[in-house]
């Protein structure tokens, strides 16, 4: 197997952060849609799950009264901000990165439990986010392994 | 130029985000609030209470209660048996009812039936009050929880809620009567009443001896440190 040189694997990482910049946009325009529905007081119908009224306007869907959804897109801003920096090649964004996507992992992980076994229910854009999330930990994992053979 | 590329995406995305934020400022200028009564049975005018509510109304007497009138922790729930949290809040008051005990803490139910974004709040409210005449309120209103996917949906309620009447072993002549009563009706609005003197504007709104808890402290393990703590300051 050809061995592969290091400005490929540099440009590799920095095509997979640009992935992971375009994919945090998802997470933020999802998170954007449910502050305003939240903060305009309308009920969020699903489509696809059914639970989505009985998630977010449980007790876990607000943090001091304001919406974790505004947290949420925050997050996902930070994410792309990061993202975009690593992707041209700023140093220490990637790990930066990867802090802040592996601890929205984990805020993912106990939104998800929060769903299955106190709330009961499922909300299909909690569930884009837990997605969007989960394939961003893989992006910056993925990026910072290529990146680390530089 | 290529350095400066990044900052102008980034710029770009905050704008995007910036203009959202205007169009939030611009939608609600209230506080979040889970099932906002945009026109509740009463008018609601007064923010909610940070301290004790004095000069309340006294609302429906006597109130629905479980618990002893002596108990050290008293929970009054302003609430609309369409409202969703209102639903998930039931078994949550329900099981620390029963983890506390009838000494410790008491539960007022009061009717607060947030019309018209809820279609069938009020015949909902209507049937556990008409219970409440043939002293069946609380199980009349634990049933119409229970089951508010199996009616919150329905084109008509009445049938529902009177099988409901059955199962708990209610007169069922009397209960239609009962349920367009005029006792019924004023036990309602004095509720209602109750509600706008102590700012309560969404459901459920529960207050903790006259304090309001604020709505994401409704969680169970929060509420029951709450109550732990309010049981530890009356000891």
């Amino acid at each position: 197997m050809a061995e592969v040189s290091q400005p490929v694997n540099a440009r590799r990482a920095a095509v997979i952060y640009g992935i992971a910049a375009f994919v945090s946009l998802i997470g933020l325009a999802d998170s954007i849609y449910l502050t305003v529905e939240h903060l305009s007081g309308r009920s969020v119908r699903c489509t696809i799950t059914s639970g989505c009224s009985e998630v977010l306007s449980s007790p876990y869907a607000t943090v001091r009264g304001y919406p974790l959804a505004a947290l949420g897109a925050l997050a996902y801003f930070a994410v792309f901000s990061l993202a975009t920096l690593a992707a041209f090649g700023y140093k220490g964004m990637g790990k930066l990165l990867l802090l802040l996507v592996s601890a929205m992992f984990l805020t993912t992980l106990w939104l998800f439990y929060l769903q299955a076994f106190v709330i009961r229910h499922f909300c299909q854009f909690c569930l884009l986010s837990a997605l969007v999330t989960t394939t961003l930990l893989v992006l910056v994992v993925l990026s910072q392994r290529i990146y680390a053979r530089t | 130029m290529k350095r400066l590329l990044p900052f102008a995406l980034i710029a770009i995305v905050l704008g995007a985000g910036l203009l959202t934020a205007r169009y939030l400022q611009n939608s609600s200028t209230e506080p979040p609030k889970p099932s906002p009564s945009t026109q509740s049975i009463s008018p609601t005018t007064a923010s909610p209470a940070a301290s004790v509510v004095s000069n309340a109304e006294p609302g429906a007497e006597p109130a629905h209660s479980h618990g002893e009138s002596s108990a050290l922790v008293t929970l009054e729930e302003f609430g609309d048996f369409e409202c969703p949290p209102c639903g998930m809040l039931h078994p949550i008051l329900k099981g620390l009812e029963a983890e506390f005990g009838p000494s410790k803490i008491r539960v007022v139910f009061r009717e607060f039936p947030l019309v018209p974004a809820h279609a069938h709040a009020l015949a909902a409210a209507r049937a556990a009050e008409a219970a409440g005449l043939q002293s069946k309120f609380w199980e009349m209103h634990d049933i119409i929880y229970e089951h508010q996917k199996d009616w919150h949906e329905a084109f008509d309620v009445r049938p529902i809620f009177e099988s409901y009447a059955t199962k708990v072993g209610l007169d069922l002549d009397q209960f239609r009567r009962d349920q367009t009563s005029e006792i019924v009706e004023r036990r309602i609005f004095l509720d209602g009443k109750r509600a706008h003197s102590m700012g309560v504007t969404g459901t459920p709104t529960v207050f903790m001896n006259g304090r309001e808890i604020p709505f994401e402290s409704l969680a169970p393990e929060k509420l029951r440190a709450l109550i732990n703590s309010e049981l530890a300051a009356r000891r």
